[in-house]
């Protein structure tokens, strides 16, 4: 049984990640176009006409998971998305295009993709699963908006935090480090 | 349970703050990675062009062997021409970092020092401060084609006769910085940071 407050975390943690990549991917919408089209996921064309859906399938989700009580089929949806992502980024990893720019840096910064991409979108979806368990029922008072506020806040911080150093310290580190 | 949530409260709010320190020190820690990147060996405005072919010169060491710098060598091995003087103190704070780079960068790398000034004293120099591994050149005309002006000066030429950075190096970080100039493909610290706000514009 899941505590609903830990429930309502995972969820709406799960809506906030959503929210925050459709308005990144809308913000720099010609950039990400072409990163997609990059993955070679689908013949160009389609890929160029539909890149419009990722960013719109991700407002729509995060708006489900924000509205409801992490009902199964939201849930399946968002992991099914997140899944989506890591097997795109691990078969371009296996067609050896390490080069290829994810599509999810910052606008001026692009980003390679990467292994750990793979592995933090399969910690995700397992993260997201957990609030598929059923919720125990208890009245929520507001030491649980606490909890669900301050626990967003922190693991939205942690979030980035952890992004930018594998993402962008990391891969300068090694660089530094790399000897002819 | 008054307790209780004053606590929970007090709890949250430092883990949020602390969460928001941690991204605030990642921030800073990616912003020192770029400022860092190739502790520079600073590269002189005016003088040899970095990607062209370094001076051509015929010389003599110490110990009368002759030796070419600047053209092209059968084996792929770059040549570190480093200038120094009896009588520049920073130059004998170096000599050690270069005899552990002569070691560390042996597989890819030879160095050759050079100088200017009468023989007696050059040979003085050496044997006090047991340069006998490097080729010791004196010979004005040398620092002239490599338009050195301060000391001391390094100038890291590849094994096709090209040269690939030159500077003024004054410590451990500037001599790797050339060869770390040489590794990402640039001439000095300004093209490294020249490229990196061209990258960062566009």
């Amino acid at each position: 049984m899941l505590d609903p407050a830990t429930g309502y975390l995972i969820v709406l943690g799960g809506a906030l990640l959503f929210a925050g990549a459709a308005a990144h991917k809308l913000s720099g919408f010609g950039a990400f176009t072409d990163a997609f089209v990059a993955y070679g996921v689908l013949p160009e064309a389609w890929a160029r006409r539909s890149a419009w859906l990722i960013p719109c399938l991700e407002l729509a989700l995060a708006a489900a998971l924000a509205a409801g009580r992490g009902g199964r089929a939201q849930l399946g949806a968002a992991i099914g998305l997140l899944l989506f992502y890591a097997s795109a980024v691990a078969l371009n990893l296996a067609r050896g295009r390490r080069d290829l720019d994810c599509g999810c840096g910052s606008r001026r910064n692009r980003r390679p993709i990467a292994a750990w991409m793979v592995w933090r979108n399969i910690i995700l979806a397992a993260g997201l699963a957990l609030a598929a368990l059923p919720w125990s029922q208890r009245p929520l008072g507001l030491v649980d908006v606490l909890t669900v506020a301050g626990g967003l806040s922190a693991a939205a911080l942690l979030y980035m935090s952890i992004d930018r150093l594998l993402g962008d310290i990391a891969p300068q580190a090694l660089a530094m480090r790399v000897t002819p | 349970m008054t307790a209780l949530a004053v606590s929970n409260v007090t709890l949250w709010v430092v883990v949020v703050a602390l969460a928001l320190a941690l991204l605030a020190v990642v921030r800073q820690l990616g912003v020192l990675h770029e400022r860092i990147a190739p502790v520079g060996a600073l590269m002189l405005a005016n003088g040899l062009k970095v990607g062209e072919s370094a001076p051509r010169v015929e010389a003599r060491d110490l110990e009368g062997r002759s030796l070419t710098l600047g053209a092209a060598r059968a084996e792929e091995r770059a040549t570190l021409l480093v200038f120094v003087s009896p009588t520049c103190p920073v130059c004998k704070a170096l000599l050690p970092i270069l005899k552990s780079s002569l070691a560390s960068e042996r597989g890819w790398l030879d160095i050759i020092l050079a100088s200017d000034g009468e023989i007696a004293g050059q040979r003085e120099f050496v044997r006090v401060q047991r340069l006998g591994e490097f080729p010791y050149i004196v010979s004005a005309p040398l620092g002239i084609a490599y338009q050195v002006s301060r000391l001391p000066f390094a100038a890291l030429i590849d094994s096709q006769g090209v040269l690939r950075a030159r500077g003024i190096v004054n410590s451990r970080e500037h001599l790797e910085s050339l060869f770390e100039a040489k590794r990402l493909g640039f001439g000095s610290i300004q093209d490294y940071f020249e490229a990196a706000a061209k990258r960062r514009a566009a």
